[in-house]
């Protein structure tokens, strides 16, 4: 449209994108040296000198890595900025646009993917913040891997068969929960709003407060065994008060002792989840059961009525509705619970802090827990390196099962 | 009783009886049901609450009782004025969790509404893939992130200061998620408008986008600052001196301190519900609104 100031505007487009460049090049690269793999400790963090000079010893190979992926990156955006350019509106749009996402894009580059790039290279190393990181491979992997061959260093593989088993009754129980709570909530009735706050209010509070008020339940003296007694009571039944939190007892060795066999401790394997574990697992159904449900009545209000008035004028029983009418209708949000409720129960860590630290006999370690410890070097030496690559075990591990749950729950339910 | 006769005899004027009876009978179970569930839902509230005015022998007492035979609300005021040294007061850490939590709730809301704009009113090259990017970066595991980013922070020096925490914490997908989408299903008249008489996006931004997006606003302030005050692994790990705690961590240093007396550890953690309970209560339609927002991605 506008030939007459084309010239001036081109030369302009040109110079602005090499600036772009330039200037993407350098905050990438400078976000990269803030996560660049050296040694920390005040030392070495005195000064921006000898920051550099760590960073020149050890970080050489990661920041020709980011250089090149930020040389990529600012190519393909400085390529968008002289298309943009020369028409006004695009321009302002685009400056308008990434000014407003500057904050986020930093917050993200920095503290998501920056670490994130570190983490994937300080796994292949051994590090402990305060000396340089020693290069070894898939040293780190393989260590998690041991407890295979060598039942005393099993601890990674335990932490994980707690959190499989911990989905595994979590996730189900929790979503059918979510729906039926929902479903009640969803017919017409008074006060309503009450009891919806009312049903809320567990998931309100901190996960602190909720895992301390049930510790202090499942002492020997507390609420959870005298319920039991009372009420087993009434029908004439001697309940021994459990030590919740300290009882080792494994589900299904429970079950192969009361018809007389026995599971050696060498079979851990084949245990199952142990009271102690099951007793968090009720609490951690108790707080996020009211969420789900949340999630499960919004989408119940989003149904059309007029599919229920379909199939009643068709004769259909409650049943019949709920079957083919309700459940098809939520798939879309049970896809989203079960997924968020794999993801969550996966990381358990509060729950294990506060009420067990891993035990008893380790059954109910988790990985996140663990995580942590070995970072902490509560378990021994700082071992940054060996934590790291468990928490991309574990992520990989989250990526699969969100994937194949996707998948089960679009097609398992397509014959509706 | 008389009530119900009265109603059971209009019934039998106007309906046929035997089937509003059958109505009565399920509608009456089920309000016992929804009874029975929110006292179960809530007991944990009420029977620590109790707790609290306990001494420290009848807490563990078995069988336990009810009620406190003397209520000891000097327990209350004894956390309160509880000391740990190092500046580590009960006062201070109520007053480090609400600073924390109103500072990040603000900035999420600020910067992710200003980013919400961007995805939802510009049109920019690269828009598309960043919004994917955020989208792909909610999927990302938080166990992954944690041991980095508190190297990271220790090579900035920022351990034990707040700015650990505020810093991450400035802006966050989840809340741009939940502002983009309302921004999208606020109409463009109003803007319209605005540009003609030649506004800036600034100006569309501040003076009518803002003001009409106020419940998703609400819900997003609400939901960030529950958010913030439940914190647990990132306090932990981040911040080691008394006074730098936030209720959560200096709870559960208390559990470790008060081994048997629950009586103290229980009204500590009654001090970090109470203030979320109310805002519930309050705000309860944000509250429940935003979290049936989130799902409505799926």
């Amino acid at each position: 449209m506008q030939t007459k100031p084309r010239d001036p505007t081109r030369s302009n487009g040109v110079l602005i994108s090499i600036l772009v460049f330039v200037g993407i090049v350098v905050v990438l690269l400078f976000i990269a040296l803030l996560n660049a793999p050296t040694m920390g400790g005040p030392r070495v963090m005195a000064t921006l000198q000898t920051y550099l000079t760590e960073v020149r010893a050890t970080a050489v190979p990661f920041m020709i890595g980011v250089g090149v992926l930020a040389a990529i990156v600012a190519f393909f955006f400085a390529r968008e900025v002289h298309k943009a350019w020369p028409n006004a509106r695009r321009r302002s749009e685009m400056f308008t646009g990434y000014a407003f996402l500057a904050p986020y894009l930093l917050v993200t580059l920095t503290f998501t993917i920056g670490v994130i790039l570190f983490a994937l290279y300080i796994s292949f190393n051994k590090y402990d913040i305060f000396t340089r990181p020693i290069w070894v491979g898939l040293a780190n992997y393989a260590q998690a891997f041991k407890g295979f061959t060598d039942s005393t260093q099993r601890d990674f593989l335990q932490s994980l068969y707690n959190v499989l088993w911990y989905s595994l009754l979590v996730v189900p129980i929790q979503t059918s929960l979510a729906i039926l709570l929902a479903q009640l909530l969803n017919a017409p009735m008074r006060m309503k709003q009450f009891f919806r706050t009312v049903f809320y209010a567990p998931s309100v509070t901190s996960s602190v407060v909720i895992t301390l008020i049930f510790v202090w339940f499942y002492l020997k003296a507390g609420y959870a065994n005298f319920f039991i007694e009372t009420i087993l009571g009434w029908f004439g039944v001697n309940f021994q008060g459990l030590n919740w939190l300290g009882d080792p007892r494994g589900l299904i060795q429970l079950i192969v002792e009361a018809f007389g066999g026995t599971i050696p401790s060498t079979q851990w394997y084949f245990r199952g989840p142990s009271i102690a574990w099951m007793a968090i697992m009720f609490q951690n159904i108790f707080t996020t059961v009211p969420t789900f449900m949340i999630m499960f009545l919004a989408a119940l209000q989003d149904i059309n009525p007029t599919l229920y008035e379909a199939a009643r004028i068709d004769g259909a029983s409650n049943w019949q509705v709920f079957r083919k009418i309700t459940l098809p209708m939520l798939k879309p949000i049970t896809l989203l619970v079960v997924v968020l409720g794999t993801i969550g129960t996966l990381q358990v860590f509060d729950q294990v802090y506060l009420a067990t630290s891993g035990g008893p006999l380790k059954t109910s370690l988790t990985p996140v827990y663990l995580i942590f410890t070995e970072a902490l070097g509560r378990n021994g030496p700082i071992n940054m390196g060996y934590a790291t690559a468990l928490a991309f075990i574990l992520a990989v591990i989250i990526f699969i099962f969100t994937f194949i749950q996707r998948r089960v729950i679009e097609h398992g339910t397509e014959q509706y | 009783m008389v009530e119900v006769n009265q109603e059971m005899s209009r019934i039998n004027r106007s309906y046929h009886s035997s089937e509003y009876y059958l109505k009565f009978v399920k509608s009456f179970f089920r309000y016992l049901l929804l009874i029975a569930i929110g006292i179960v839902m809530i007991s944990p509230f009420i029977l620590a609450t109790l707790g609290t005015f306990k001494t420290d022998l009848e807490i563990t007492a078995f069988p336990p009782k009810w009620l406190p035979a003397v209520w000891h609300w000097d327990n209350w005021s004894r956390v309160w004025n509880t000391d740990i040294g190092q500046g580590g007061t009960f006062p201070r850490w109520l007053f480090n969790t609400a600073f924390l939590a109103v500072m990040v709730a603000v900035s999420q809301v600020i910067f992710g509404s200003m980013a919400a704009y961007a995805f939802a009113r510009l049109k920019f090259a690269g828009q598309n893939a960043i919004f994917n990017f955020m989208l792909g970066t909610m999927m990302i595991p938080g166990a992954v992130t944690l041991i980095p980013a508190y190297v990271l922070m220790t090579k900035l020096r920022l351990i034990d200061t707040f700015w650990s925490l505020i810093l991450p914490g400035l802006v966050g997908a989840g809340a741009i998620f939940t502002l983009t989408q309302y921004f999208r299903s606020i109409p463009r008249d109003l803007e319209e408008a605005a540009i003609i008489d030649g506004a800036t996006h600034i100006q569309i931004f501040s003076q009518v986008i803002m003001p009409l997006a106020r419940p998703a606003i609400l819900t997003v302030l609400i939901l960030q600052f529950q958010g913030m005050w439940n914190a647990f692994l990132q306090p932990l790990l981040y911040l080691n001196s008394p006074n730098k705690y936030v209720l959560n961590v200096a709870l559960s240093i208390f559990q470790q301190q008060y081994k048997s007396q629950w009586n103290l550890t229980l009204v500590g953690a009654m001090f970090n519900a109470i203030p979320v309970l109310i805002l519930f209560f309050l705000f309860s339609k944000y509250y429940i609104e935003g979290v049936a927002y989130t799902g409505i991605k799926g």
